[in-house]
């Protein structure tokens, strides 16, 4: 028996290594092990081995199972193997370039107003929005804007038809006209209608003016403005955001200053210079960044805010002129052709 | 605005250098646009010389050899010379070998055509100086020879050029801005005296001149005064008056017209003279011009007027448009004896819109159309007429005509040292605000001190007539910050509520849509929001269009406001294929406008395009994106908006091509989505190569959730899944969303309470042999579970012989076997 054993083993040990195919091997282990398998037959000869010698055989037996399993585990294995690799093809070159587009870039408008507005967040500010088709109440006649002020001019500012409908824009009077918002200050009257104090929002969000487009001109244009109102509020604790502001964007090293100048709707009212000899491309020492000041009482009277109980500021800003500072780029339309090496640039 | 320092130097002695009051302008809160010297630049080797004698230059016509005096130390020098005017006799500049003149232009003795010339003689263009340069500048006042140069040229000025914020009229002039920085430097100011005080007591009565003044429209025209000036003689300027003028970019006219443009860049009054020889009937008007008036200016342009413009008029015709500019017929000539002065005030608004009307822009009309100070106009009259006395010589005749001017001025306000404070946020001493008032002329007529808790003084403040501007306690805050000076705030640290309000949600949107957009490799871009009509008819329906132009478009390509941010990526997308620059997906956030039962709504939107580009060459190629590439954009899009699209049916704007976009909205509701290829001869027509598949989504703000809803958690089935596949036939027009509803419906009927129908996909349709003609075979792959086991065979089939009764009835459909 033992004789036998061996060679049935000889055998699968020259067999099952050479089986490639897994048909192949299910076929020579049902020729080993299945129910009419040679290995079986051996088996089945246990029960005519006497009762004395069965322990030794029934060794023998299981030694030589393990070892026949051993081979079918060892061809199966093998087999799956060369399934599993024969799924691939041949090897990538790594070195080659993936052929998709991409990576998506966001544009440097949007870069700096979301830096700005996460500036600008963790010191309270949230984020408001407002309708770029504006009546002129909003923006305007509540900014305290006089009827003759020169922005108002359909030289400077663009109007929609006198008998323009828009469904979702409110007016304040039905025979105001509408046009295209001239700064996002409107969504500060907006928002001030809407709610009580304190307030404090930064308005990024597109304006627009009858400008010649040239390389400091842009028929619209971007704003980001910030109002905060609340009791005690002082011309110190402006400067105070407006140094946190462009430390915060520029370096802790960035100096701003004020100088005075006017706003019909603020008093006093700033215009807002950057320390700026270490941005691209500029070769003054001061260069303008926006304009500021006190929320004027008559703004607080317009949205029935007392002007005695609450004060406030307010601090605007143009963001392609930011964004120009701060990248370098010394031509606004750039901004608008969306030339894909322009925007690659900043993301 | 330009001012003279010099000008300034009469009314406030600064000793600052022009950069120091140039900066103290600027903390004052005037834009110094420019700065520059007419001073003799200081230059070595450059002097006073006299030309001894003048010879043609043998080898050029153009040229002469002078030989000139430079004065002891040189001797005498022979030049070559190529002015017209190196006469014999004239005292010149001398730029001797050794110079460098500006433009780094280095002087040295050398040869000209064969001839040898020391030095050159110098225009004041060579010189750097502003002036003529046709020929030599002539030393007319002969200075010494050899004298350097910065000593024989008179000492120079320095001009600024400001701005003045439309808030301080009183500073359009240079006694304004002398009155600012005597405050700033607490430098004491001095007024031009006046020997005149306008008294014409004693003076003889001329009614031949001027017989009256009538002022018809008092509303636009609240002060106007006449006087009369006789025997004068017209002639040009003093040199002195003549030089200031030049200062500022003003031309000398005569000693009269300079007279009174003098006083008005002193003062900020204009102020106007007539020939009184030529206003007919010795009368002056001022009244609306009459429909259709016509009027020749100073500038020679015949203007027509209507009857919002006012006029200054004689008995028979106008001949000044007030406070714009005077008549060509009526003014001070060489020949004038005899002259009427006006001094005037407008209301502002009335001389704007004239000044609009015409597109003429005067110093008269910008100072009028900002505001002059209704009681300093006498003043300047009578400065004016000490002037015309002086310089051209005639007597005073009385009485003045005046009109109106009546109504007196008094403004006081009252502001406390606490309230200034507490605005500021820092601390300024009681007595530098005070002090900082009364260097501006606003008087504190009342100090007292205020009740607790209250500290410091309350002031009653006296406001001058000029400064209209203050008139609130806020008012008088600023000028104490201007004098302490504003770079003199002390820094602080931002104090923040621990709490902040959420972002709109308008922003949230945006954001989100940017990041998905960007996270799929799209560059997102910024077009303008004022498009082309062609642009706009595009991708609006017909009817939107009108409703979208602008009233007043400024250029044809920006005329209409966008329905669609299509057409911009479009634009952005032939930009880059024009210039080589290969780019493939492009996407923006963004306004657009559109229409609903003839009403604009403005929505807020995102949208894309996806080029394939036929030139386009790669080493792998990808599949390129289709219909249902862009569908699946635009869903998820409008996810991020709350919003599920459904199904989408053929789209209808032009922009699409036919049979391969389609689009979903809900009007009542407020959105809008579409998707697909966007129409092949458009994109060819603007100059685009390949195809190009965009999608679009908008919205209107109101529809964004303003916060997130609050989700629960749905407890789902452990148990295995229970699969049929169910294939059905249907008519090509039948949209597969139809279908599916179908389906869904009666599978989620047939398996009713006992068990859960978890959805169907559609995974195979087919056209072709087998089918009727016109139909098309969808098949769906439905998922069934139990809640609580396993589902058996027998209890799923029965669920799904129901459910194909149930989806079949009343429909012409079959199912495919």
């Amino acid at each position: 028996m033992q004789a036998q054993l061996q060679a049935v083993l000889a055998k699968a040990a020259v067999e099952l290594p050479a089986v490639h195919l897994r048909p192949e091997l299910e076929a020579a282990k049902a020729r080993y092990v299945g129910p009419n398998g040679e290995f079986t037959a051996l088996m089945k000869q246990m029960g005519a081995v006497p009762k004395e010698e069965r322990p030794a055989a029934g060794r023998l037996i299981n030694e030589a199972k393990g070892r026949l399993q051993a081979l079918l585990d060892e061809a199966l294995a093998r087999i799956a193997a060369a399934e599993l690799s024969a799924q691939l093809g041949p090897a990538i070159d790594p070195t080659l370039p993936a052929p998709d587009p991409g990576p998506g870039t966001r544009h440097p408008l949007t870069l700096v107003r979301e830096e700005m507005c996460r500036i600008l967040r963790k010191v309270g500010f949230s984020v408001a929005d407002g309708p770029e088709v504006e009546s002129e109440y909003y923006c305007f006649d509540a900014l305290n804007t006089p009827a003759d002020h020169p922005a108002r001019d359909e030289k400077d500012t663009f109007y929609l038809p006198a008998d323009a409908r828009f469904g979702n824009v409110s007016k304040k009077d039905p025979a105001e006209r509408y046009l295209l918002r001239t700064h996002t200050s409107s969504v500060q009257i907006r928002t001030m209608l809407r709610g009580e104090p304190p307030i404090r929002i930064v308005s990024p969000g597109r304006v627009y003016r009858r400008d010649t487009t040239d390389a400091t001109h842009s028929a619209n244009f971007h704003q980001l403005e910030c109002l905060y109102v609340d009791r005690n509020v002082t011309v110190r604790d402006l400067k105070a955001l407006l140094d946190h502001i462009f430390a915060a964007l520029l370096g802790k090293d960035t100096r701003t200053r004020f100088r005075p100048h006017y706003f019909g709707y603020t008093e006093p009212s700033f215009e807002v210079d950057l320390a700026a000899t270490h941005l691209p491309r500029v070769n003054k020492p001061w260069i303008e960044i926006g304009g500021c000041g006190m929320v004027d009482p008559s703004v607080f009277a317009a949205v029935g805010y007392d002007p005695e109980r609450w004060t406030g500021y307010a601090f605007g800003m143009g963001l392609e002129r930011l964004a120009m500072l701060l990248y370098g780029i010394d031509d606004i339309r750039y901004f608008y052709q969306n030339d894909a090496r322009f925007l690659r640039q900043f993301a | 605005m330009k001012v003279s320092l010099n000008w300034l130097r009469d009314y406030v002695p600064l000793t600052a250098s022009p950069e120091e009051i140039a900066r103290a302008i600027t903390f004052l809160g005037f834009e110094v646009e420019g700065i520059h010297s007419t001073a003799a630049p200081r230059l070595e080797h450059v002097v006073v010389g006299e030309i001894l004698t003048r010879a043609r230059h043998p080898n050029a016509d153009k040229l002469s050899i002078c030989t000139v005096d430079v004065g002891p130390a040189g001797g005498i020098k022979t030049i070559v010379c190529g002015a017209s005017n190196c006469d014999a006799g004239h005292r010149v500049l001398v730029a001797l070998p050794g110079a460098v003149l500006p433009g780094n232009f280095a002087i040295k003795a050398s040869k000209i055509r064969g001839q040898a010339s020391e030095g050159m003689m110098c225009s004041a263009d060579e010189l750097g100086l502003t002036g003529d340069h046709a020929g030599l500048l002539v030393l007319a006042d002969r200075p010494a020879l050899g004298l350097p140069i910065q000593e024989a040229l008179p000492g120079g000025d320095t001009i600024l050029d400001l701005e003045i914020t439309p808030n301080r009229p009183d500073c359009q002039c240079h006694l304004g801005i002398a009155r600012e920085l005597a405050a700033w430097f607490r430098l004491p100011l001095t007024y031009p005296q006046e020997r005149f005080r306008g008294d014409v007591s004693a003076a003889p009565q001329r009614p031949d001149l001027l017989a009256g003044v009538e002022v018809r429209s008092p509303e636009d025209c609240p002060y106007y005064s006449a006087h009369v000036v006789f025997g004068i003689k017209v002639g040009p300027s003093p040199t002195w008056l003549q030089d200031r003028l030049r200062a500022v970019g003003l031309r000398p006219i005569n000693n009269v017209v300079d007279a009174t443009n003098y006083v008005m860049l002193e003062t900020g009054q204009p102020l106007h003279a007539f020939d009184a020889h030529r206003l007919e009937g010795r009368r002056i008007v001022v009244r609306p011009a009459a429909e259709g008036e016509r009027l020749v200016t100073l500038d020679g342009k015949e203007r027509t007027l209507d009857a919002r413009t006012l006029v200054i008029a004689d008995a028979a015709r106008a001949v000044v448009v007030a406070g714009v500019m005077g008549g060509q017929d009526s003014g001070v000539t060489a020949d004038t004896t005899d002259l009427v002065l006006e001094c005037a005030v407008f209301r502002r608004q009335a001389i704007r819109a004239a000044s609009r009307r015409l597109g003429l822009s005067t110093d008269s009309s910008y100072r009028y159309e900002r505001g002059v100070d209704p009681h300093g106009a006498p003043e300047a009259a009578w400065r004016a007429i000490d002037l015309i006395l002086e310089i051209a010589g005639g007597v005073v005749a009385g009485p003045a005509f005046t009109i109106g001017g009546d109504v007196p001025w008094s403004r006081e306000i009252v502001v406390t040292h606490d309230y200034i404070t507490e605005r500021l946020g820092f601390d300024v001493p009681a007595p530098e605000m005070r002090a900082a008032f009364e260097a501006l002329e606003l008087r504190v007529t009342r100090e007292e001190e205020t009740a607790q808790p209250a500290r410091g003084p309350a002031w009653t403040v006296a406001i001058p007539s000029w400064r209209d501007d203050l008139d609130r306690p806020i008012d008088l805050v600023e000028e104490v910050l201007r004098l302490h000076g504003t770079e003199r705030i002390p820094a602080a640290t931002v104090v923040a509520p621990g709490l902040a309000a959420e972002d709109d949600p308008i922003v949230r949107f945006n954001r989100q849509a940017t990041d998905y957009l960007v996270g799929h490799d799209f560059h997102e871009c910024v077009n303008y929001t004022l498009r082309p009509a062609r642009e706009v008819t595009e991708w609006a329906l017909p009817a939107e269009l009108p409703r979208l132009a602008l009233a007043n478009p400024f250029v044809d390509d920006q005329t209409h406001l966008r329905s669609s941010l299509i057409g911009g990526l479009l634009e952005s997308l032939r930009l880059n294929q024009a210039r080589g620059v290969p780019v493939a997906r492009l996407a923006e956030t963004g306004r657009v406008f559109l229409e609903r039962e003839g009403q604009i709504l403005e929505c807020i939107a995102a949208a894309f395009v996806l080029a394939e580009s036929a030139g386009e060459r790669s080493w792998l190629r990808r599949e390129s994106a289709d219909f249902f590439t862009v569908r699946h954009h635009v869903a998820a899009l409008a996810s991020l908006a709350g919003l599920r699209i459904g199904d989408l049916l053929p789209a209808a704007a032009p922009g699409w091509q036919a049979g391969h976009a389609a689009q979903a909205a809900d009007p009542r509701r407020g959105w809008w989505v579409s998707a697909g290829l966007v129409d092949l001869a458009l994109a060819r027509s603007l100059g685009i190569d390949g195809r190009v598949q965009a999608g679009f989504v908008a919205l209107l703000p109101e529809l964004l959730p303003s916060r997130a809803g609050v989700r629960r958690f749905q407890d789902f089935s452990l148990f295995p899944a229970a699969l049929r596949d169910l294939a059905l036939i249907v008519p090509e027009a039948t949209p597969a969303g139809e279908v599916a509803a179908r389906v869904e419906r009666a599978a989620r009927q047939a398996a009713a309470a006992s068990f859960t129908f978890e959805g169907a996909s559609v995974f195979d349709v087919y056209r072709g042999p087998g089918l009727p003609d016109g139909h098309k075979s969808l098949a769906f792959n439905l998922v069934f579970r139990g809640k609580d086991r396993t589902l058996t065979d027998d209890e799923v089939n029965a669920a799904f012989q129901r459910l194909q009764v149930e989806a079949l009835a009343g429909t012409s459909w079959q199912i495919r076997r």
